[in-house]
């Protein structure tokens, strides 16, 4: 029996040894797994700390000391870079809020004009009198993430107000105070009585001279947060499109196995109305996949969609370079075992790198750029206008046009490998 | 428009490599319209190559096909149109009904509405499986699974049908019903051109047939020609002992043999006359009882013409 189990390992070994390809799959794919999680991954996890600080453009039309004094302060916050200039040109408002638009920084800070003057003489002043402080943010940045740093930057704004204004409030106390106070007879119920006055301040440094403005850069829709839903679903649908990968391409080999492709390619008809034939209801599988995926958005978590027909672009555009995918691989594979760990590495890796588990700019610098290149990244960022960002037909078509352009790119190498015979 | 004793099928010095390795080297053959046409040969001997050269499957290295007067790398759907092919692989899609797989295949061919349904009708009445059109294919016996294939290719009534060991793996029930349906089938018009290695199906049924090995086509001719003109008959003996060389002397007095193996211990003798030859070896044992263990006596047919032109048996 012992020889028997040894005669049929043996065998089975030869017969992975034989595929080298798949067997390479089968070692390649978990360590991308683990090099691609980690290093996205890593984003959420340290997003916001020392190692890995959030960018923040700053937008500095003060004119006064104040608001040097607050980004000096924030230099020194641990998990935020300032960054003040692009180009060498130190930002405005339009620059900045293109910078987001083209998802290259996630939020902006700016500190209106007067900035300085208006804390320093916000008493009495109507809201509109008062300074203000912007935070602009792409729609589609990460809720807890932008919590965070929302939280850094007021934090560190408030204490820097209260400590420029501590002076002038203590003065206007001490003025206020009945018979006034002489450090001569500073005894100890008037030492408790400015503790009071000081305390009190502390309490609400800012709320008195700064109005905080959260908004979205020009053109996009308001300010609106998006919510779980809206941040999930267009991901995790594009996530699932791709596994049309594995679909598509065991399909194809299957056919080749059975005997059927020969049979078809014995029929009259083109090479061409075959593939478009063999793809076709794949395609319609994946927009069927598509529409459910929002239905289930819409109907189940009151999802909004946004412009119809930029979205039924984009899905067309994501569809297409899903399919692409699944040819290229169905000629790459030669195996069943290549196939498999083909589709799987491609369609988690990709998923991984395009930001569908974690957000792109919560990666590290390569991984971001890495990410552009795949389809899954701009399938989301087309989604994101479309959803989060309110933007039509016009705003999509960078999108589409990329995402078209994978689909082509898969096509053709999937028609320069595919094996008819 | 081709005449009827034009051929429907016209191979021209038909030639393919695969790497240094040529498989099919310059074959050359003929089938006349309403001809039924066997190509013999073992495995390896370049039969399947030659066939999907024929269907387009596979590229020539070089040569010509003609089908019905039209180049087929010409014209190849016109070509394909006019041609059924039956794989030697049971090319179905299991999980379907028969019906299913049918109406898929007779849409392929542009079948439709009144036509599809008359078609499906008939080649699954032809092929003895009308009662089990909504039945799926995983769950049909081989035989049932290879009647069926053959029905895909009939679908759209072709001028030429092209079968690949149709009858490969099947029992006798089956085989007999595959060749009667393909017998009928030629006797209403359909050209067939057959592959296989089953001597007795090409002696049955083929009006010509060719013989291939290693890629060359080795005859072509009618099985009675090829009989007459180069088939033997075989003497083949088992010994229990090595013959000794007075033995061996006057077997070789009755006819020519072709080789004594000294580890089995056998002989085959080829002879026009099988039958008194055998009488002959018999009498000679007489004096030597006990050395011959058996024999079998072979009449001149396709495999012997086969061995006689190869030296091997066709299913080796």
């Amino acid at each position: 029996m012992l020889r028997q189990i040894i005669a049929i390992t043996l065998k089975e070994l030869k017969i992975v040894w034989l595929d080298r390809e798949a067997l390479a799959l089968l070692f390649a794919m978990p360590m991308f797994f683990i090099l691609v999680m980690s290093l996205a991954l890593q984003g959420v996890f340290e997003a916001g700390t020392k190692e890995r600080p959030v960018e923040v453009l700053v937008v500095n039309t003060d004119g006064g000391p104040l608001a040097e004094q607050v980004i000096g302060d924030l230099k020194g916050v641990e998990g935020l870079t300032l960054i003040e200039k692009a180009g060498g040109i130190p930002l405005n408002l339009e620059t900045a809020e293109a910078l987001i638009r083209r998802g290259e920084y996630p939020l902006a800070l700016s500190f209106g004009a007067g900035f300085s003057k208006r804390v320093l003489h916000a008493q009495g002043v109507s809201e509109s009198e008062k300074a203000t402080v912007t935070l602009i943010s792409d729609p589609a940045t990460h809720l807890q993430l932008l919590a965070s740093v929302k939280g850094m930057i007021r934090s560190t704004i408030e204490r820097r107000i209260l400590t420029a204004t501590l002076p002038q409030r203590l003065s206007r106390a001490l003025e206020n105070a009945a018979g006034g106070i002489s450090l001569g007879t500073f005894d100890s119920n008037k030492e408790e009585q400015v503790r009071g006055m000081v305390g009190d301040t502390a309490k609400n440094p800012a709320d008195d001279s700064v109005v905080f403005v959260n908004t979205s850069p020009t053109g996009y829709s308001s300010g609106r947060r998006p919510t779980a839903t809206e941040q999930n679903v267009p991901a995790y649908t594009i996530f699932g499109v791709f596994f049309i990968v594995l679909t598509l391409a065991s399909s194809f080999l299957r056919e080749k196995q059975d005997g059927t492709f020969q049979r078809l390619l014995t029929a009259p008809l083109s090479k061409a109305a075959l593939l478009i034939g063999k793809l076709l209801p794949y395609y319609v599988v994946n927009l069927i996949q598509i529409a459910l995926m929002f239905a289930v958005g819409t109907f189940l978590f009151d999802m909004t969609l946004g412009n119809g027909p930029a979205l039924i672009l984009v899905s067309l555009a994501l569809a297409a370079a899903a399919n692409g995918l699944g040819l290229l691989v169905a000629a790459l594979g030669k195996t069943e075992a290549q196939v498999n760990s083909l589709s799987v590495l491609l369609s988690i890796t990709l998923a991984a790198l395009g930001g569908m588990m974690v957000p792109a700019f919560v990666m590290p610098g390569f991984m971001k750029t890495l990410s552009l290149v795949t389809p899954h990244a701009w399938a989301l960022a087309g989604y994101h206008d479309v959803i989060i960002r309110g933007l039509g037909l016009a705003g999509i078509l960078p999108e589409t046009g990329v995402l078209l352009g994978f689909a082509v790119l898969f096509f053709a190498g999937a028609l320069w490998r595919f094996r008819f015979d | 428009m081709a005449g009827l004793r034009e051929p429907i099928v016209s191979v021209e010095h038909l030639r393919k490599s695969f790497g240094d390795v040529e498989v099919v080297k310059g074959v050359t053959f003929q089938i006349p319209r309403g001809g039924f046409f066997g190509l013999l040969g073992p495995n390896g001997a370049g039969k399947t190559t030659t066939i999907g050269m024929l269907t387009g499957l596979v590229e020539p290295t070089g040569g010509r096909i003609l089908i019905d007067g039209n180049d087929f790398f010409q014209k190849p759907l016109l070509s394909k149109a006019k041609m059924g092919f039956v794989p030697q692989a049971l090319a179905l899609y299991p999980t379907l009904c028969a019906l299913d797989n049918l109406t898929f295949f007779a849409r392929l061919y542009g079948l439709r509405k009144g036509r599809l349904k008359e078609r499906i009708t008939a080649v699954l009445d032809l092929v003895g499986l009308a009662d089990r059109a909504d039945q799926t294919v995983d769950t049909f016996s081989h035989g049932m699974k290879r009647r069926l294939n053959i029905a895909v290719g009939l679908l759209h009534e072709p001028d030429l049908l092209i079968l690949d060991e149709p009858t490969v793996g099947v029992d006798t029930q089956s085989r007999n019903a595959i060749l009667e349906t393909l017998e009928g089938l030629n006797r209403s018009g359909v050209t067939i051109l057959y592959t296989t290695h089953y001597i007795e199906e090409a002696e049955k049924l083929c009006h010509r047939v060719g013989i291939m090995d290693q890629g060359k086509m080795m005859a072509l001719d009618t099985p009675a020609a090829l009989v007459r003109d180069l088939g033997t008959g075989i003497v083949s003996m088992e010994f229990n002992a090595t013959p000794d060389e007075a033995l061996l002397s006057a077997i070789g007095q009755i006819g020519s043999f072709r080789a004594v193996d000294e580890q089995s211990k056998q002989l085959r003798l080829e002879t026009k006359h099988p039958d008194r030859a055998g009488r002959e070896v018999l009498d000679l044992m007489d004096k030597r009882a006990g050395l011959l263990k058996t024999m079998d006596i072979i009449e001149p047919n396709l495999e012997t013409v086969f061995i006689h032109l190869t030296g091997r048996y066709l299913r080796n």
